[in-house]
């Protein structure tokens, strides 16, 4: 996980030699009259686009309602306020917490609202509102040790986790100094990293803390004790320079702290979907069978990406091995570079790239973006698999069919190609199956393949195996099926 | 037959092959008047089969001319030289099959993709030559299944299926064994007696000796007798022609 913070630095940091944030300089505060045209574009296009990270109760966490995974919670009370106040739709993309802010950087959300800290450090990248809320820190542990933890204090050499890029993530790391920082992108994995021991206590925003507690059999919430370091409390999150949209969002938070809206309306509401978590009828709704629309949706988004990207990555591939084996000097060089370069860079970073870095340039949908990294990723790999098969064709298959008069492209076609396939036939296979199960990468840039349903639902239901189990049946069911497919059409091309 | 005025179909001129520093055809100047059958003979790494491969183009000569029909093929771009190939037949001495294709399918691909013939034309005309080597009843069988024999008649039936000037032998029977050679030099000698331009390497003397209208001896780059097989075998001229007989009739 740390590997991945890593990397999204590598894109925000390109995002920035980009120079999109060229305005980065700008300060930013409530009074100053608005002369940018967010406001406006957001009006003219009729929708408030916002980003968040569900899984952080009460503030925003996802609810099976009817059959559908609704993201709701305080935050989202808050957004529904905001829009409204601007007369316009509201708009909810979910996505990791991690993320979130190059999501506002690069124009994928026109706001972002994740019960996020304001801090010096954050308001250097984008602009804030005022302060809708603010909490104190807890710690949630096992009922079993509320005897030893009394504060961040007791967990000397012990683990504590905190979600990546989270206020409680910097204050572990700055005052429990001799604990072990274990971070994670969901607070769902840290709740189950908790319950199987791999840590003992997370740190978290009070009410979040409280809502997991409650929700959760064994755990509980203590104070974390931790010294304040100047934290001024969650406030929403603008683009630099959308001075309109801050005033305007300002304008409704005055107007809820007037009304004490948050403690009055908002939290309880938040809770009424929480308190349902231990009785009976909820644990009904909990069952994985209540969830298999989910399931069935993410089978279908895992394989309308696998199979587009297993065709797209073929036929690029095939591209590519011919390029490679031409003899144009220029063909050569680039199918060479493309290879080494693909295959030497992860997956993961490719997918951010396309989906952040080139959406700078042009606005590609998240799903989009999942397909062409993926098929841009296949095609380097089946390049090499073709372009060895092609080698491994006796060069006196070539000489035969030219001295018959069949042209280099005919040769190809139906001579050497054929004979390629077959020989390369296995190994194609596996290239797909893994191909398959790399797919499930497009899930942290909010693609709803199989493994972001999966996510939805540990975090719907607060069970965190269950949903891991069925995925994995689920990912096994499809590569085994696939594998069988291949060794079907190899016993049919085999020749004798 | 034996028309020595007639035009040549096939002339090379002051022909030279360099691989990197190895010279394996130094000057050779020779024609092949219609009709004409050959056999190239000479020791091993005279150079020989690239010779032959230098007359279709499947090795590029590095200076000097090949005429088929009066036309250079050293000076064809791509697209002329396919154009080129379909009249000049060729047979390996690993036969080369299609091991994907059936044996009827191995005939018909290059009438069919190239020429455009429609499939009952080609089927047809690939029955008729599959009869003519013999092997009718394997239409259907893939190469795999066949013995060598077999494999280098269908091969053989592939390259007439484009009704070819000129049929170029690459040591047809060194692969097989030797009960096997019979059956394809039978098909070979069949077709001289048809009348096709041949030209043949080849170890096997006899077949030399009996069915070719020249014998091209080539030692060390140079084509060092051109001659009748009688003249040849019973008078050989260089000292060269005369150690590589003798090594032959000692074996």
């Amino acid at each position: 996980m740390k590997k991945f913070a890593k990397w999204l630095l590598l894109v925000v940091t390109i995002v920035v030699t980009l120079g999109v944030t060229g305005n980065m300089n700008t300060k930013a505060d409530s009074n100053t009259p608005a002369t940018d045209q967010y406001l406006s574009k957001v009006k003219a296009k009729g929708e408030l686009v916002v980003g968040t990270s569900p899984d952080f109760p009460p503030y925003e966490f996802t609810k099976n309602i009817n059959g559908k995974s609704k993201v709701v919670g305080m935050d989202m009370e808050i957004s529904k306020k905001v829009a409204h106040d601007m007369g316009v739709k509201l708009v909810i993309r979910r996505m990791d917490f991690d993320s979130l802010l190059v999501a506002l950087q690069t124009g994928k959300v026109d706001m972002v609202i994740a019960g996020m800290s304001k801090t010096p450090k954050r308001a250097k990248s984008v602009d804030f509102s005022n302060v809708y809320y603010k909490a104190g820190e807890d710690l949630v542990i096992k009922k079993s040790d509320l005897k030893t933890i009394k504060s961040y204090k007791s967990l000397a050499g012990k683990a504590i986790g905190a979600q990546t890029g989270s206020i409680q993530y910097n204050l572990v790391k700055n005052q429990a100094t001799k604990s072990t920082l274990k971070g994670m992108d969901k607070d769902t994995d840290l709740i189950l990293a908790l319950q199987t021991n791999k840590i003992d206590a997370i740190a978290l925003d009070q009410p979040t803390a409280e809502a997991y507690a409650k929700n959760t059999d064994g755990l509980v919430a203590i104070n974390a004790h931790f010294k304040d370091e100047g934290e001024q409390g969650s406030a929403i999150a603008f683009p630099k320079g959308a001075q309109s949209l801050v005033n305007s969002a300002n304008k409704s938070i005055a107007e809820i702290k007037a009304k004490n809206l948050i403690h009055k309306q908002y939290l309880p509401n938040a809770g009424k979907y929480l308190a349902t978590g231990k009785s009976k009828s909820a644990k009904a709704a909990n069952s994985m069978w209540a969830y298999k629309d989910f399931f069935v949706a993410g089978v279908g988004y895992t394989l309308m990406i696998s199979a587009v990207s297993v065709v797209i990555g073929f036929l690029l591939g095939t591209l590519l091995a011919l390029m490679r084996l031409s003899k144009n000097k220029i063909a050569n060089g680039i199918s060479v570079s493309y290879i080494e370069f693909v295959r030497g860079t992860p997956l993961m970073v490719q997918i951010l790239f396309i989906y952040f870095g080139l959406g700078l340039v042009v606005n590609i949908p998240a799903l989009l973006s999942g397909i062409i990294a993926v098929s841009l990723n296949s095609g380097a790999y089946v390049a090499e698999v073709i372009r060895s098969g092609i080698s491994s064709i006796a060069v006196g298959q070539t000489e035969a069919s030219r001295s018959l008069g069949l042209s280099r492209s005919m040769t190809m076609r139906f001579i050497i190609l054929p004979q390629a396939m077959k020989n390369i036939w296995p190994a194609l296979g596996n290239e797909f199956v893994s191909l398959i199960k790399e797919s499930s990468i497009v899930s942290i840039i909010g693609v709803k393949d199989l493994i972001y349903q999966s996510r939805i639902v540990q975090a719907d239901t607060y069970r965190g195996v269950m949903p891991l189990l069925i995925t994995m049946i689920l990912y096994f069911i499809m590569t085994f099926g696939l594998s069988r497919l291949m060794k079907f059409f190899e016993g049919r091309m085999t020749h004798e | 037959m034996n028309n020595e005025t007639a035009t040549p179909v096939l002339e090379v001129k002051h022909l030279k092959k360099v691989f990197g520093k190895n010279e394996v055809l130094k000057d050779i100047n020779e024609q092949v008047s219609n009709g004409q059958v050959i056999c190239l003979i000479g020791p091993s790494g005279a150079g020989k089969s690239t010779f032959l491969r230098c007359l279709n183009m499947l090795d590029q000569p590095t200076s000097g001319e090949v005429l088929f029909e009066g036309q250079d093929l050293t000076k064809l771009d791509d697209k002329q030289l396919d154009k080129t190939r379909e009249n000049m037949g060729m047979v390996f001495q690993s036969f080369n099959l299609f091991p994907h294709k059936t044996v009827i399918e191995n005939i018909k691909l290059a009438p069919v993709k190239v020429k455009g013939e429609d499939d009952a034309t080609a089927t047809a005309t690939a029955e008729k030559l599959l009869k003519q080597v013999g092997l009718e009843n394997k239409a259907d069988a893939f190469p795999a299944s066949l013995s060598g024999g077999q494999q280098q008649r269908v091969a053989i039936a592939r390259a007439l299926a484009m009704n070819p000037k000129v049929m170029l032998f690459d040591e047809p029977t060194s692969a097989l064994d030797p009960e096997m050679v019979g059956e394809v030099l039978k098909v070979m000698q069949d077709l001289a007696s048809e009348g096709m331009t041949m030209v043949v390497v080849t170890h096997e003397m006899g077949f030399a000796r009996n069915v070719a209208d020249k014998v091209w001896f080539m030692a060390d780059g140079y084509i060092q007798e051109s001659a009748e097989p009688k003249t040849f075998f019973e008078h050989p001229e260089t000292d060269r022609a005369k150690d590589f007989l003798a090594k032959i009739l000692e074996a």
